[in-house]
């Protein structure tokens, strides 16, 4: 399903459905479906209605829209975490998603032994870990607690290592949802820097955010969702003003 | 499906840190830590020598042998499969968020059992030769023989793994399974007194076929049946090659349904 496309391109979706299916009771066990034989009630429910986007490389892309829109939805099907139902992206490279920070730290591992293992389950090599161990500690600006085990940290620090195992991945495409907002002021603002040096060393990036000023910042283009459709798609300012008078309406 | 193979060996990195992990979590916290490792079959063979000599005579020479070189490799088989038959459930929330070759997970499991297994041969070439049983140049075969049974574990784990997403009973339906499985198969007593009507049934059973390798090479001495472990073996080569299909195919929901 994902296969190589032409070089200009990072990401291609093209018209991507997806359904999700609602349960009222979701029946898990063979012996429930067996005895409940087609009487299980779900209804389809589409939270993607024929997506089309394609994404430059070295383009950051930013998503916005209301709650429950579809962004991180779509967000999980580029990065193959979800599968469509009908259509198909086409990536051009290696994705790092930011979903969650931290995922799949082990509690009582130190920091340092989480970094190998966190960056693993990203896909790198022992030797590609070994080559960004001293930079994603550095990151992190955790010191000593680095040899800690990570349930002693507090949850920012814990995002910190995250933060900072994930964007040393050097992806050629990197996904954040709603992520940035962790830590204190001055690892947000680290954490905005890094952004722009990966965007400054061509990156392509789709940021999920609610905020247009973010979007105004950071963003080349702009895709707005709106109920599992596009509502509007184009450069980041004009849709960011037109997402900012949408909100502004809506409350007044 | 080549594709897929290159990349989950694109992932090997991670595969060794979750059988280390694995491995470490299950001795977490003991004094002895990872002497448990061999400190788990110690106790079983220190039991059985005991009971089969005193308690319990049978009228096979060396039981307790005979019982424990069938008896690491079905333990190898059994726990791999009932701990693969949950390992995508319990990482739910790994696989909600990060993007990997699911195989990855189940495939941990059987990777630390087997090492589990051959750490267990530690005690088991000892204890053979206490009891004084001759080892021989079939020992030559195990690699071959290890190498049959792990491609059937590693099946039978991802099938059951992915199943256990969609049917969350499976786990149990596995355990009674895998028990109607250890009396069918020539663990406890000898392929020879199956009686001859049952044999053709018997022989049906890649574990039987697996377990009596082992007996052959490490209890009689003697090279083991090679036309039934190049059948045994092939079947399970193409059984691998429909589970990761069937993997593949049914691991594209997994991130709802779990
Ligand atoms: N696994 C799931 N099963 C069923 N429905 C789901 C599932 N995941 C998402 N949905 C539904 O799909 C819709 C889109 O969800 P999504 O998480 O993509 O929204 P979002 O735009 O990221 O919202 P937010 O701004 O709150 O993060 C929602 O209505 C949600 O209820
Ligand atoms: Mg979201």
């Amino acid at each position: 399903m994902v296969q190589e496309i032409s070089n200009e391109i990072a990401i291609e979706v093209k018209d991507v459905w997806k359904k999700f299916r609602l349960y009222h009771e979701k029946t898990y066990s063979l012996k429930e479906r067996i005895i409940f034989w087609g009487r299980s009630k779900a209804e389809d429910f589409w939270a993607l209605k024929g997506i089309n986007l394609t994404i430059p490389k070295g383009s950051t892309v930013g998503l916005i829209g209301r709650n429950g829109s579809g962004k991180s939805t779509l967000l999980k099907i580029i990065s193959r975490i979800l599968y469509p139902t009908r259509g198909e992206v086409k990536i051009n490279g290696r994705v790092s998603t930011l979903l969650e920070l931290g995922a799949g730290f082990h509690p009582d591992f130190t920091g340092r032994e989480n970094i190998f293992l966190n960056a693993s389950i990203l896909g790198l090599s022992r030797k590609e870990i070994k080559e960004r161990l001293d930079d994603i500690i550095a990151f992190s600006e955790l010191g000593d607690f680095i040899d800690n085990p990570v349930r002693n940290y507090s949850s920012g620090m814990y995002m910190r290592l995250g933060f900072a195992v994930a964007v040393h991945v050097d992806p050629e495409i990197l996904l954040i949802d709603e992520v940035l907002a962790v830590g204190d002021l001055a690892f947000q603002e680290k954490c905005l820097a890094k952004i722009k040096e990966l965007q400054k060393k061509g990156t392509t990036i789709i940021l999920v955010t609610h905020s247009p000023k973010q979007i105004q910042d950071l963003c080349d283009l702009a895709v707005w969702l709106d109920k599992g459709e596009m509502k509007m798609q184009g450069s980041a300012i004009e849709v960011a003003e037109a997402y900012a008078r949408y909100v502004s309406g809506k409350e007044r | 499906m080549w594709q897929r193979i290159k990349e989950i060996y694109a992932y090997r990195e991670m595969l060794k840190n979750l059988v280390s992990k694995e491995l470490r979590a299950r001795y977490k916290g003991s004094i002895l830590g990872f002497f448990w490792t061999f400190f788990n079959p110690l106790l079983m063979l220190i039991v059985y020598s005991f009971v089969f000599s005193f308690v319990m005579r049978s009228g096979i020479k060396n039981y307790a042998m005979f019982l424990f070189v069938a008896l690491l490799p079905w333990n190898y088989l059994s726990s791999s499969i009932l701990q693969g038959a949950a390992s995508l459930v319990q990482n739910a929330s790994l696989i909600k968020k990060v993007y990997f070759p699911r195989e990855v997970l189940p495939l941990s499991v059987v990777l630390a059992n087997l090492i589990n297994y051959l750490l267990s041969l530690l005690i088991l070439m000892p204890a053979l030769m206490l009891f004084k049983i001759r080892l021989t140049w079939a020992l030559l075969a195990f690699p071959l023989v290890l190498l049959v049974e792990t491609v059937l574990v590693a099946s039978l784990t991802l099938l059951v793994s992915v199943g256990n997403v969609y049917f969350r009973d499976l786990e149990h339906i596995t355990g009674v399974f895998m028990t109607a499985w250890f009396f069918l198969t020539p663990v406890v007593y000898s392929a020879d007194t199956v009686p001859p009507n049952a044999k053709k049934f018997f022989s049906l059973n890649p574990a039987a076929h697996i377990i009596e390798a082992y007996r052959d090479i490490f209890y009689e001495g003697m090279w083991p049946d090679w036309k039934a472990l190049l059948y045994v073996g092939l079947g399970c080569l193409i059984l691998f090659w429909l589970s990761l299909l069937a993997f593949q195919r049914w691991q594209k929901d997994i991130a709802e349904e779990i």
